[in-house]
């Protein structure tokens, strides 16, 4: 390409960004209209004897029944695991330590559930916290990842749940809910709503 | 040659390069919640299992017909998510989603982890060549972060996401100087624009509030003061 043609191009090219510049602007401010929705479709039935429907059909219970097992439990290594209802509005279960450690050692965890093994004790009770301050046998282990927390904006350890003993009811610990780095002097600021109660509006979609 | 006129040369011809450099469009979404955790709750999320899907099919459609013949059109999917619904339904929705995407002639890329996703940014193409020029984001989200795994491992919670503090690791240069991003999900206005804007010096369409996507197409604003905002 000779000097003049590649001038004459850079010219074109200068003119052609001058007039399409005003265009990106007014595009960029111009208001979007979504097309005219259309109602999504119907789920499914569900299944009978899955897990959702033994969830969404059986019949709930007041607090748990002491003894009953539920997933795996034959192996001789098990967890101690203590329920507490985050009066932070968090969504951990609450703490889990090894059999014979101290509940100095205990961490405060989230729970992988494992629907048709093992599901959180509270989802046979008529309400999540039914189980509040109530001790659990816990076979299963810690997740390599921790679980991110909205409503709060904190990261919590995972433990999956394999199976489960409910042991019953105990005394209240004297161990501050959540993650060790929990803020509490002020709103971490990034939670998308404060304190919100777990069962809702958790604040996103 | 006069100095000037080799000025402007180099000049236009900086921009004729620019312009001749290929786009890639993205929408990226995230997947939806199981069932089973959401059961119960007053605020019930994604009953529907393809809401963020449905929503990027019609943003794909749009970004399809504007794209010019050398423009790549890039859909990103968090397949965890729905490989997961999958099982709770049933029902393979991969192959699903697959065909859609042949249907709409866009690419579609598979994402397990932030790690995969960040990687496809920076690497996934020639970011030298082909600059990042739309980015939409269909799926779950708080002011500080894109939840594409929400209440589909651990009730209420996420364990794949992208934080606020994640998109340092995105590369600034792998957008366009005018890249349109927007964010569709909750309350990305209140935070995540402003990270966004300070990170990769564009702005991010987010919202002031909730955004619903309960109804079919595109989500909408669902607070009466909500609003969209950079």
């Amino acid at each position: 390409m000779s000097r003049t043609s590649f001038f004459h191009l850079g010219v074109l090219g200068f003119l052609a960004a001058f007039l399409l510049l005003p265009l990106r602007a007014e595009e960029a401010e111009a208001t979007y209209t979504p097309p005219a929705g259309s109602a999504p479709p119907v789920a499914p039935p569900v299944r009978k004897g899955s897990p959702l429907d033994h969830l969404a059909n059986d019949i709930k219970l007041a607090t748990p029944t002491v003894g009953y097992k539920e997933g795996h439990t034959s192996a001789p290594e098990y967890w101690v695991a203590h329920r507490f209802v985050d009066d932070m509005g968090g969504s951990g279960w609450g703490w889990v330590k090894k059999k014979g450690d101290s509940w100095g050692s205990a961490k405060w965890v989230a729970l992988q559930e494992n629907p048709g093994t093992a599901t959180a004790p509270y989802r046979k009770l008529l309400t999540h916290d039914a189980d509040n301050n109530w001790e659990f046998k816990f076979w299963g282990s810690f997740a390599p990842y921790k679980a991110y927390d909205p409503h709060l904006d904190e990261m919590v350890p995972v433990f999956v749940l394999e199976g489960y003993e409910v042991v019953g009811p105990k005394d209240s610990l004297t161990l501050r809910a959540g993650p060790s780095d929990r803020v509490r002097h002020k709103p971490s600021g990034a939670s998308s709503r404060s304190n919100r109660p777990i069962l809702t509006d958790p604040g996103v979609d | 040659m006069r100095p000037i006129v080799l000025f402007l040369a180099l000049l236009f011809g900086s921009a004729l390069a620019a312009s001749a450099q290929s786009r890639e469009e993205i929408v990226l979404t995230g997947g939806p919640a199981l069932r089973y955790l959401e059961h119960g709750k007053a605020a019930s999320h994604d009953v529907y299992w393809f809401n963020f899907v449905d929503a990027s099919v019609i943003r794909l459609k749009e970004l399809k017909d504007q794209a010019k013949p050398d423009d790549l059109v890039t859909w990103v999917v968090y397949r965890a998510g729905y490989a997961s619904r999958s099982r709770e339904l049933e029902m393979n929705l991969l192959p699903q989603i697959e065909a859609k995407a042949k249907q709409l002639g866009v690419n579609l890329v598979w994402f397990d982890t932030k790690e995969e996703l960040i990687r496809y940014l920076n690497k996934g193409l020639d970011r030298d060549k082909t600059k990042i020029s739309n980015f939409d984001y269909f799926g779950h989200s708080n002011k500080a972060c894109f939840l594409f795994d929400y209440s589909n491992t651990v009730d209420t919670m996420s364990v794949t996401f992208l934080h606020v503090r994640d998109l340092k690791k995105i590369e600034r240069d792998d957008f366009a100087s005018h890249a349109q991003c927007k964010s569709w999900g909750c309350h990305s206005g209140e935070m995540y624009s402003a990270w966004w804007k300070s990170h990769f010096d564009i702005p991010m369409t987010g919202a002031i509030g909730k955004t619903d996507f309960s109804h079919g197409g595109e989500p909408v604003l669902s607070n009466a003061d909500g609003k969209w905002t950079q």
